[in-house]
Formats: C-alpha cells, sequence, structure tokens
C-alpha cells in the first residue's frame, strides 16, 4: 500500500470516528443554564481578585516570612498560596467558559454571524487554554507566573468587549424590529 | 446478470428489497412531503439497480458499455445524494440563518480544500482507474463537507431531530465505507481487479444494505413536524435575556478592563 493510499484509508477510519463522536448525544449543559438564569451574580466574576491573587503571590511575603518566621512556615503559606492562586485559575476559565458560551448562543440567535468574528473568538479560545494549560503547569511546578496571569485576564476581558459590542448590535436590530411590529403595515418605514 | 456470482445477485436482490422498504415507508408516513429530495434519491437508487440490471443483462457485467453507463448512471444517484442532504442540513438550520450562512461558507471551503488534496493524491492512478477515482473523490469530499457541518451544529449546539441525524450519519457512513472499500481493495488487488468485480460489488452492496436498514428506523415514523413557534420562543427569550447579559458582560469588561491598566502600569 503505498503513502497516498494508506493517508486516505487512515483519513476515512479518522472520518469514521468523528462521525460517531459528532452523533453521540451531547450531555446537557446545566452550567449554562445556572449562568443565565441567576442575573443576581451579575458582577461576581472570579477575574476581579487578580490583584488579591498576585499580592498573595508576591516573592517579599515569602521572604519576609522566611526572614523573621522559619523556613517551613514559608513553604507552608507558599503552598497554601499556590493552591488558592491555582483555584482562582480554575475560576477564571469558568469565567472564560461562561463568555464563550454566550457567545455561541449570541450566535446562534443572530441573523447574520461573521466568520471573521467566528474564528477570531476560536483563535482566542484556543489562545486562552494554551495559557491556561502553560500557567497551570508553572504553577503546579512551583512557579508564580504573574504576568501570564495579567494576560490571561486580557484575554477574557478582550472577549468580554466584543461580546458587548455584539449584543449591543443585536439589541439594536431587536429594537429596529419591534418599531416595525409597531408601525401598522411599516408605513413609516416604507415612506422614508 | 449471469456474469454475477449468485451471492452477489442475493446481496443486490436485498439491498433493492431494503430500498423499496424506505420508500414505501416513506410515502406511508407522509414523509416524502417534508423531504422530497430524499425520497427521490431512494427511488433514483432503485431506478438505477433496475437499469443496471438492464445493461447486464443486454452486455454482461463484463462490457465496456455496461461499465461506462453504470458509472453515468451513478453520477445521477451521487448529486441526488448531494441534494438529498443539502435538503436535511437546511430544514435543520432554517431557524438559524446566521449559522446556515456560516456553515455552507465553511462547506465550500473545506470542500474545495479535499477536492484539491484528493487530486493531488490520485493523480497517478488516473489513467487506469479514472471512475472510481472520481467515486473516491466525491465520498472523500461529501463525508469530510458533512462531519465539517455536524461539528459546526454541535459546536452551537443546534438540536437534530434524531431521524435527520440517523439519515445523515448513514450517509456519512456510507461515504466512509466506500473510500475505505476502494482504497484497500485498490490496494490489495492492484494488478487484478476487474477478476474482484464482484467482491468490490458484494462488499459496496452490503453497506449499502445496512445505510437502508438504519434509514428503515428513521422513517419508521412520521418526521417531527417543525416547530416555528420554537424560533420565536428562542427570540423572545433571547430578547428578555439579552438586557441582562449585557449588563453583565459590560460589568466584567468594566472590572476587567480597570485590572488590565492596573497591570500595564509600571511597578
Amino acid at each position: 500500500m503505498n503513502l497516498s493510499l494508506f493517508l486516505l484509508a487512515g483519513f476515512a477510519v479518522l472520518l469514521l470516528i468523528l462521525l460517531i463522536g459528532v452523533l453521540r448525544e451531547p450531555q446537557r449543559d446545566g452550567k449554562l443554564e445556572n449562568d443565565l438564569g441567576f442575573p443576581e451574580e451579575a458582577g461576581r466574576s472570579h477575574a476581579t481578585y487578580l490583584r488579591q491573587v498576585q499580592q498573595a503571590m508576591a516573592a517579599a511575603d515569602f521572604e519576609f516570612l522566611a526572614a523573621r518566621g522559619s523556613r517551613g512556615l514559608s513553604q507552608r503559606t507558599r503552598k497554601e498560596r499556590r493552591r488558592i492562586a491555582l483555584a482562582y485559575l480554575c475560576c477564571l476559565r469558568s469565567d472564560f467558559l461562561k463568555l464563550w458560551r454566550l457567545a455561541r448562543v449570541i450566535s446562534t440567535m443572530s441573523p447574520k454571524v461573521g466568520v471573521a468574528q467566528e474564528f477570531a473568538r476560536l483563535r482566542l479560545g484556543l489562545i486562552f487554554s494554551l495559557r491556561y494549560e502553560m500557567i497551570r503547569i508553572k504553577f503546579l511546578f512551583g512557579f508564580a507566573p504573574l504576568p501570564e496571569l495579567g494576560t490571561l485576564s486580557g484575554v477574557v476581558s478582550k472577549l468580554a468587549g466584543r461580546l458587548e459590542t455584539a449584543m449591543k448590535e443585536l439589541g439594536e436590530r431587536a429594537a429596529l424590529a419591534a418599531s416595525l411590529a409597531s408601525t401598522p403595515d411599516g408605513r413609516r418605514l416604507e415612506s422614508r | 446478470m449471469s456474469g454475477l456470482p449468485p451471492y452477489v445477485q442475493w446481496i443486490w436482490a436485498c439491498s433493492i428489497l431494503a430500498q423499496l422498504i424506505v420508500l414505501v415507508l416513506l410515502f406511508l408516513k407522509g414523509n416524502f412531503r417534508k423531504l422530497p429530495f430524499f425520497t427521490a434519491y431512494v427511488a433514483l437508487n432503485i431506478c438505477q439497480a433496475g437499469f443496471v440490471v438492464i445493461l447486464y443483462s443486454i452486455w454482461g457485467t463484463d462490457s465496456h458499455t455496461s461499465f461506462t453507463l453504470a458509472w453515468y448512471s451513478e453520477c445521477v444517484t451521487l448529486l441526488a445524494q448531494a441534494l438529498a442532504t443539502t435538503e436535511i442540513l437546511e430544514i435543520t438550520l432554517r431557524p438559524y440563518k446566521g449559522i446556515w450562512g456560516l456553515g455552507w461558507r465553511t462547506l465550500a471551503v473545506t470542500s474545495a480544500i479535499v477536492v484539491t488534496l484528493s487530486v493531488l493524491a490520485t493523480r497517478d492512478n488516473w489513467a487506469f482507474a479514472q471512475w472510481f477515482e472520481l467515486n473516491r473523490g466525491y465520498h472523500l469530499t461529501f463525508a469530510t463537507a458533512l462531519i465539517v457541518f455536524l461539528l459546526l451544529v454541535r459546536y452551537y449546539s443546534i438540536p437534530v431531530a434524531a431521524t435527520y441525524k440517523m439519515i445523515l450519519g448513514g450517509f456519512c457512513l456510507y461515504s466512509c465505507t466506500e473510500i475505505l472499500i476502494n482504497t484497500i481493495l485498490q490496494a490489495l488487488l492492484r494488478k487484478g481487479f476487474a477478476v474482484h468485480q464482484a467482491l468490490w460489488q458484494s462488499v459496496t452492496m452490503v453497506s449499502f444494505v445496512l445505510v437502508q436498514t438504519i434509514w428503515m428506523a428513521a422513517v419508521r415514523r412520521p418526521l417531527p413536524v417543525e416547530d416555528q413557534q420554537a424560533a420565536l420562543y428562542s427570540d423572545s427569550e433571547y430578547q428578555r435575556l439579552a438586557p441582562e447579559i449585557n449588563e453583565q458582560l459590560r460589568q466584567l469588561n468594566e472590572k476587567l478592563l480597570r485590572l488590565w491598566k492596573l497591570e500595564a502600569r509600571p511597578r
């Protein structure tokens, strides 16, 4: 079997695997429903605790503890704070995923979806995932990558900004549709 | 037909019977109204089988005329397959105009890439196996495009009725097995493909009978009535939720923006 035939057969097997995966019933996403169902949660974004996490991981604290207290105390504190930072990172990811799902809902409901925007969001998601994993690994191995953490928050912020613009556009469109519906036979629009 | 071994003739008969059952079910349950292209595709397949039987009876199975005409008839059914699939995709995505627009553009790009790649991969065999290469190229493009589309549908969490999933899955399964059969047989029986025509026919038809069985299960009940209200409901729900989500996003964005500025400030 030459290489091209081997690749073709492999590709067909890959397509079959993808077909099985794609036709499987998707798991119900209760998280999204919760996210959309509790507007009182507004503003409780985990990303807002970045300063505290940065402070918690500051080298000066550990130096102070090592100098004034014991080395063991410094290490224990570092370990606990690292755990907190990891939990923060996890929450930041959940913030991102929440926005990601919202963006998908907006796209689904929108009568026009921009290819460039969708690919840009996909790229954002990939960048976020990559950075998230890199920072997580760094934390797990005992480093404190604070600049990267800031960049990660930036990705969330950027996406939120884009979503806001999209929501605004959709809101305007909905308002236009509502005003059209309220105008008898849409005469006002026709006369323009 | 006498040129074909009895077991191939039996599989052929089973295939025609299965197609007839699917067609009868489509008419009995009134599904032909909703899926006219799919019904036409099934009917065309039966007609094609009859046409090939006539060809083999007149010119025999080894005749070049039978071979060429049979492949021409295959082109017609493949075109009908593409139309039937588009019909189901269009029904599924009708309430989602934006995603439909994105979907067909993605399909066009994906198909162009796959066609180019398959032409590049098979150009050496073109001289002596052009019909097989065309058939495989088509199925490769079709299956890839369909999978990409289904991935897109899943990504946007668009609900697809089980019946449509089964029909689309059947199409895709058939195309994938066709690629596999054509590729493996071509590699194994490179020197004597004509001698093993019966084997190729029987394997292809067995996979087609399997797909017909899936379709029988799919169309045994009337197709779900399209819920036009569902789209309206979603729209009103969206209009209710939009300002709330917008407010959440605005607040989050503001807070993150403030954080970002703090980050950027020199220490």
